[in-house]
């Protein structure tokens, strides 16, 4: 059953922030979170509202060898070593394959656009899946276009709305849009924040944009500007 | 005050997989994220385990963190979850070592453990304080034994079960307290953010 239509919702929420909510019906609540953006969205709002802030009084001091434990665990430091020391087939294989789908991008980017040359600067992916929209920018930063891998068309009472945010900023709307796919010219002032760093993201929002300035709706895809 | 932009900013990067991000948010939280944990464990060996798993956690699902999310909430939630479940596991006798432990003055408590206080100036940070404002008001509104219920069950991870033992009350008597808590500190809020909506 989709737990977005559940009318005893907000309930099962207030017990899950509370901790309250244990065992099965705590593990059924996280996969719907996972799975219907309604629910995540909806605890986001209520977690704005009823998290309070831990006082740093109740702050202690952790155990001195808790990072290094972490760092040996995870085995941090191949995060570290420079590229090229850590070349294995695998790795030649995930760059070939990433390179060969770059290269096919900008092939595709190549024939669409018959004017300008636009590059790929960020793929936009749902939480854990695919890639499914790529964003792609002209050389002055004027002219944005996001392709997609299918029709993604917003409903009749909806609008898609892309967004840019800036590294320890605030997101800036770039655009309000019907679909994804398609070509748009980039609000002036935003264009240098188009840079590595910034995260773009889409937000379901009402039609005609957020009524706010600011993301209202469950954010779909979003994706890092490389 | 831990900086939610300066958290935001770290994990995003922690997701890209920058070490030095990861490092410096471990420092950055790990003081306080210990110390939720110990409220919940009541042991500090505990507490510890349960800091490493929460930060393997962190590590390992940044990616999923929503970026227009509470940092410091979503980490939160992460350590408490894994409190919670490293005690239902451990079904250590609790509830006795809770009569000695717990501290039986909610009111004290919630100005002890959390910070009211508005002194944020960032933008962004307005919204929040006020929210904070109007939620630490309407926890004041609440009858005493609906926030008692509340407050440690939240304080301490304690279950239904826990709270029932610990308060000496039937457990369909805590688990009304517990949702009327929730209704009534829902419905004071949205009376505080409507109100404030119209007045200004």
């Amino acid at each position: 059953m989709r737990l977005a239509r559940h009318r005893q919702l907000e309930a099962v929420i207030g017990e899950y922030m509370l901790g309250t909510l244990r065992g099965g019906a705590r593990r059924r609540f996280e996969r719907a979170l996972r799975e219907e953006p309604a629910v995540a969205l909806r605890l986001r709002t209520l977690q704005q509202e009823f998290t309070p802030n831990y006082s740093e009084r109740i702050a202690q001091t952790p155990p001195a060898a808790g990072w290094q434990r972490l760092e040996r665990e995870l085995n941090l430091a191949r995060y570290r070593t420079p590229w090229y020391s850590r070349v294995s087939f695998l790795r030649v294989w995930a760059v070939g394959v990433t390179a060969a789908l770059l290269l096919s991008l900008s092939l595709l980017t190549l024939r669409t656009s018959t004017e300008m040359t636009l590059t790929p600067i960020a793929q936009l992916a749902m939480k854990g899946a695919a890639p499914s929209v790529v964003a792609a920018v002209s050389a002055d930063r004027r002219t944005l276009q996001l392709r997609a891998a299918r029709p993604i068309v917003a409903g009749p009472l909806q609008s898609y709305e892309l967004w840019v945010i800036p590294e320890g900023g605030a997101p800036l709307s770039l655009a309000v849009l019907g679909q994804l796919d398609g070509t748009l010219q980039v609000p002036e002032g935003h264009r240098r924040q188009l840079r590595k760093g910034a995260l773009l993201a889409i937000s379901v929002e009402p039609a005609g944009g957020s009524p706010t300035g600011a993301p209202t709706g469950p954010v779909i895809l979003s994706g890092a500007i490389s | 005050m831990l900086d939610e932009q300066e958290i935001r900013r770290l994990l995003l990067a922690t997701a890209a997989r920058d070490v030095d991000a990861f490092a410096r948010l471990y420092k950055r939280c790990a003081p306080l994220l210990l110390g939720v944990a110990q409220r919940i464990t009541r042991r500090r060996e505990l507490a510890e385990e349960v800091l490493h798993d929460s930060f393997t956690r962190i590590w390992r699902a940044a990616d999923s963190f929503d970026p227009f999310g509470a940092p410091v909430g979503w980490m939160t939630a992460i350590v408490r979850n894994r409190a919670i479940d490293v005690m239902e596991t451990h079904d250590m006798a609790r509830v006795d070592s809770y009569h000695a432990a717990l501290d039986d003055k909610p009111e004290a408590s919630l100005d002890q453990m959390f910070d009211w206080s508005s002194a944020d100036t960032a933008e962004d940070a307005l919204d929040a304080s006020r929210l904070r404002a109007f939620l630490r008001r309407c926890l004041g509104e609440l009858v005493a034994a609906e926030r008692q219920a509340l407050v440690l069950a939240y304080e301490h991870g304690l279950s239904h079960g826990d709270l029932a033992a610990h308060l000496g009350k039937p457990l369909g008597t805590v688990k009304t307290w517990i949702r009327r808590g929730m209704l009534n500190l829902r419905a004071c809020i949205d009376q505080c953010t409507g109100n404030s909506g119209a007045g200004r």
